[in-house]
């Protein structure tokens, strides 16, 4: 009985097909990113990288922290719905380090909500500066509490 | 003779080769490993993005227009200055119709100097002639079928388990295709890297447990922001979607956004 043997050709062919496939997924282990497809298609690595950023606001509960009296006068007037970052500006700085010292309130910050304008709802409080008492809002209204005199 | 070729030698070379070969993920993961302890330093830990599902709500009844939002998302961003925003807000103005004309109304005019950042010059249009007049804030629509995924060539575009849409820097090509693709316009090439730039619903802020820099900023609570894994019973998130009748922009797109509004008018786009 004869032994079968493979036919040489046939064996190159075997052995080269081996050789691109071994090539193949070495080159893929090395090029493919570590954690492509930990979530999808994707580089799940990215997810990390974009969370990396640093905040620049800090929110209104870091400031609560320290200045939880303001807070809580505030919360009982109209202006309760607001950040305290939307008009003492970012300061996270100075949440994370109390020796920095807070950027200051910018005078016009009133009329940026409250200048009369057609577009705004008509439920939201808006004067017509001119038809107004005067332009120093701070004269007659307490920022934490608007609707109080000082 | 001793020859210089013999069979133990072509064996240990052989075994030296498969080493190498295998050795390779095991040095790989080492090396993934020592660049982690040296370089995630400033990335939130413990954050789970399977673990959450994101939403926003925008209440149009409710914008005045002051534009903090788009200040802030600029701000906490670092958004290139120039006409480049991630989030904004557009004034609507629509005119009564010409006397006799059988409409109900006449021209929209839509306007967002400056992404409404600096908020809003005077109104074009005399105030007896509006008819509605409301401001509509805008972000990318943070869709469950994202048309500017699906055209990435690259893959540098993704819809992370949390809803957020996100750019790989890293292999963003810049071909802008996904800037086309957008429906909602909220996509552009950012001037300084040259690779596309969106909202990413302030990645860096909820992972760490804070809001998106425009929903902590908007003094109107015209902007919701909640996780749907997640609810609270007295959530303002289920306040909202409980409490008015909701719509997404462009429905009929099938882009499924997961930004919802309350009180739009048909003449928002």
């Amino acid at each position: 009985m004869r032994r079968f043997r493979l036919p040489p050709q046939i064996l190159r062919l075997v052995l080269l097909t081996l050789a691109i496939v071994g090539t193949y997924l070495i080159a893929r282990t090395l090029l493919v990113p570590q954690s492509f497809g930990a979530y999808g298609w994707y580089r799940g690595a990215a997810l990390e990288e974009i969370a990396s950023q640093t905040p620049v606001f800090a929110g209104k509960k870091a400031c609560d922290e320290c200045h939880a009296d303001i807070q809580h006068q505030l919360d009982k007037f109209e202006h309760k719905t607001l950040s305290c970052e939307a008009c003492h500006g970012a300061n996270r700085e100075h949440a994370l380090n109390h020796d920095v010292v807070p950027t200051k309130v910018p005078g016009s910050l009133c009329l940026r909500c409250h200048e009369a304008n057609p577009s705004r709802p008509a439920w939201f409080k808006q004067i017509v500066v001119k038809n107004h008492y005067g332009d120093q809002c701070t004269d007659c209204h307490l920022p934490h509490q608007p609707s109080q005199s000082p | 003779m001793k020859t210089r070729f013999n069979r133990r030698g072509a064996l240990a070379r052989l075994g030296a080769v498969l080493a190498g070969v295998l050795a390779l993920p095991v040095a790989r993961t080492a090396r993934a490993a020592v660049q982690n302890f040296f370089t995630s330093s400033n990335a939130p830990r413990g954050y789970d993005p399977t673990e959450h599902k994101w939403l926003i709500c925008l209440d149009a009844t409710k914008c005045i227009g002051c534009g903090l939002c788009a200040e802030a998302c600029k701000k906490e961003n670092d958004v290139p200055p120039g006409p480049y925003y991630r989030t904004w807000v557009e004034r609507y103005i629509i005119t009564k119709p010409k006397p006799g004309s059988a409409e109900t109304h006449g021209e929209t005019l839509v306007d967002s100097p400056e992404g409404g950042m600096h908020g809003f010059p005077e109104c074009p249009v005399p105030e007896d002639q509006i008819e509605q007049s409301f401001f509509v804030p805008k972000l990318c629509n943070l869709c469950e079928h994202p048309p500017c995924v699906q055209v990435c060539p690259v893959g540098a575009t993704f819809k992370a388990p949390d809803g957020a849409v996100l750019v790989d820097k890293n292999y963003c090509i810049g071909c802008a295709f996904c800037v086309q693709a957008c429906p909602y316009g909220a996509r552009f090439l950012s001037p300084v890297t040259h690779t596309a730039e969106k909202c990413t619903l302030c990645y860096h802020r909820i992972t760490r447990g804070l809001k998106p820099a425009c929903v902590e900023i908007c003094p109107a609570e015209a902007r919701i922001f909640g996780d749907l894994k997640n609810l609270q019973p007295d959530d303002p998130l289920r306040k909202f979607y409980e409490s008015n009748r909701t719509q997404v922009l462009k429905p009929h797109l099938g882009t499924g956004p997961r930004v919802l509004y309350a009180g739009l008018d048909e003449e928002v786009r």
